[in-house]
């Protein structure tokens, strides 16, 4: 059976733009002006990277700030294109890179239901049969039809949370997204996540914490500076809740 | 249950898509109007009041003689607002859609489309007043009229086209809405909307003659306000016009919907 994701040799570099000439008019002052002209520079985010997430296997993405594991989720995702290599992937990805992406606060919590999932790809009539569930595992029927504006920000993430999981994806991309809302309710994320995972969903979790690297994720990797610098199998019942087991593949 | 596949490929991978453009032009008139019925009916104030000034410049200003002379402007004046509108719009559909294309991939193509559609809904109204005053302005009915339909659906595959190209330059030449603004107000004196094509002197004719929208004029004139059958040449023209814009948006957007993201 293929892979659920295949990352081959992936490389991307940004372009960084000092000075950037936004519009036609700037461009043109450049051209007499040279200090009005824009300075590009060669930002390497990801440099030959290689992973390979068997189907209902779970990878934790560990690394600094600005390491590209944003980067590399949102390749997967086919969001930006690789500069070099080759990502393939088998199944339905749903990237969270952010919850509630297309949230309009203009438009009521139950509107907005149906306009996040079918960014998601979902036509309207599937969406309305999940919608119950969404709104009862969010907890907010009092105010469905509520605009998104006068929800707190805990509110919006937890409704952002319950159309993600209830679109049963087969890769879920989820960056740090895993702290939503309060205590009770992230408990019951957590149990929405494992629940998904044991129906033999892929899941590649980017954290910070390595207890819920530990909690949901089989392997890890590790990036520094764009490059992976470390592979391993997350080590289950350790005593040590902060300790990963790490077996260096090459 | 039924769940997007996700090896789509072709029409099928836009088409699986279709509520997306659905949500989104529902979500810009519920933004536009906060669900106040009235508040569509202001999308009409724009054009009278326009068909109301350029009636009173027209026939006290230049002195035109047309027959039914309100008809004709009428017509002219609500397809140039749909070309303009559309057109004005574009520039910042792409752009201000950043924070949707950097979290989540769908066919970047339908951001432009929907805005497009939106614009489209807003001008259903304005022509259905024109339905209604039709005969009450001196317009006849004839079998040609059945045309109607496709010369508009020629004419929003052209704007279409232009609407594509807008949005993927705009990201690279963020100043080109001024441009564009001040292109849409020449362009409506380069267009047949308030006189009529034959009243010209061979220069300024020359150049109203090589404007894309003439033809287009000149298409739906014929068919509401004179009840005969565009001339050929009409068509042949509007329709080499409407594919080298759907060659230029569809080819730009090929070339750099995907590098798009990380320039927004
Ligand atoms: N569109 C862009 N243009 C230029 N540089 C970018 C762009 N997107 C990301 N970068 C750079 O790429 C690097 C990796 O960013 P990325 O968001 O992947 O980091 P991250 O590992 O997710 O960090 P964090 O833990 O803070 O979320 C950063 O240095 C960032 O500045
Ligand atoms: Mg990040």
């Amino acid at each position: 059976m293929p892979p659920a994701v295949l990352v081959e040799h992936v490389r991307k570099e940004f372009i960084l733009r000092h000075n950037r000439a936004m519009g036609l008019k700037t461009r043109f002052l450049a051209l007499f002006h040279k200090s009005k002209r824009e300075r590009r520079e060669h930002f390497l985010a990801l440099d030959d990277v290689n992973l390979r997430v068997e189907r209902g296997e779970a990878l934790g993405l560990l690394g600094h700030n600005g390491s590209g594991k944003s980067t590399l989720l949102q390749i997967i995702a086919g969001i930006l294109e690789p500069t070099r290599g080759r990502v393939t992937t088998h199944g339905r990805i749903a990237p969270l890179i952010q919850l509630g992406v297309g949230f309009h606060p203009e438009l009521s919590g139950y509107e907005n239901i149906f306009l996040n999932a079918s960014l998601y790809g979902f036509r309207n009539r599937d969406t309305q049969k999940r919608v119950k569930g969404i709104i009862e595992f969010s907890e907010l029927q009092h105010f469905i039809d509520t605009p998104l504006k006068n929800y707190s920000s805990g509110m919006q993430m937890r409704l952002g949370f319950s159309v993600a999981v209830h679109l049963q994806p087969d890769i879920l991309l989820a960056d740090e997204i895993l702290a939503v809302g309060d205590q009770p309710f992230q408990e019951k994320c957590h149990e929405r996540i494992a629940e998904l995972r044991a129906q033999g969903m892929t899941l590649i979790l980017v954290s910070h914490s390595t207890q819920q690297v530990q909690r949901f994720c089989d392997k890890f990797v590790r990036l520094e500076y764009g490059r992976l610098v470390e592979t391993g199998d997350v080590k289950k019942n350790s005593p040590d809740a902060t300790e990963l087991s790490i077996n260096e593949e090459g | 249950m039924q769940t997007p596949t996700a090896t789509a490929t072709g029409f099928a991978r836009y088409w699986q898509y279709r509520d997306l453009v659905r949500n989104l032009v529902a979500k810009d008139l519920k933004v536009r109007y906060q669900g106040a019925a009235l508040g569509f009916l202001w999308s009409l104030g724009n054009p009278l009041a326009l068909i109301l000034l350029y009636d009173f410049v027209f026939t006290h200003v230049f002195r035109s003689d047309l027959p039914n002379y309100i008809l004709y402007l009428v017509i002219g004046v609500l397809h140039y607002n749909l070309f303009s509108q559309a057109i004005s719009q574009s520039c910042e559909s792409l752009t201000g859609a950043a924070g949707l294309l950097q979290k989540i991939y769908f066919p970047r193509i339908l951001v432009p489309t929907a805005n497009l559609i939106f614009t489209l809904a807003l001008w259903v109204v304005a022509i259905l007043i024109l339905i209604v005053l039709y005969p009450f302005l001196g317009g006849v009915y004839h079998w040609g009229l059945l045309l109607y339909p496709l010369a508009l659906a020629l004419y929003i595959a052209f704007i279409w086209g232009l609407v594509l190209t807008l949005s993927v330059l705009n990201v690279e030449f963020r100043d080109l809405k001024h441009l564009v603004e001040i292109a849409v107000m020449f362009l409506f004196w380069l267009t047949p909307i308030g006189y009529d094509l034959n009243t010209l002197g061979t220069n300024s004719r020359m150049i109203v003659d090589f404007n894309p929208l003439t033809e287009f004029m000149q298409i739906f004139h014929s068919l509401l306000y004179q009840g005969t059958l565009p001339s050929l040449s009409s068509v042949a023209i509007a329709s080499a016009w409407t594919a080298a814009a759907l060659l230029l948006g569809t080819f730009l957007f090929r070339r750099k919907a995907r590098g798009l993201v990380e320039e927004l």
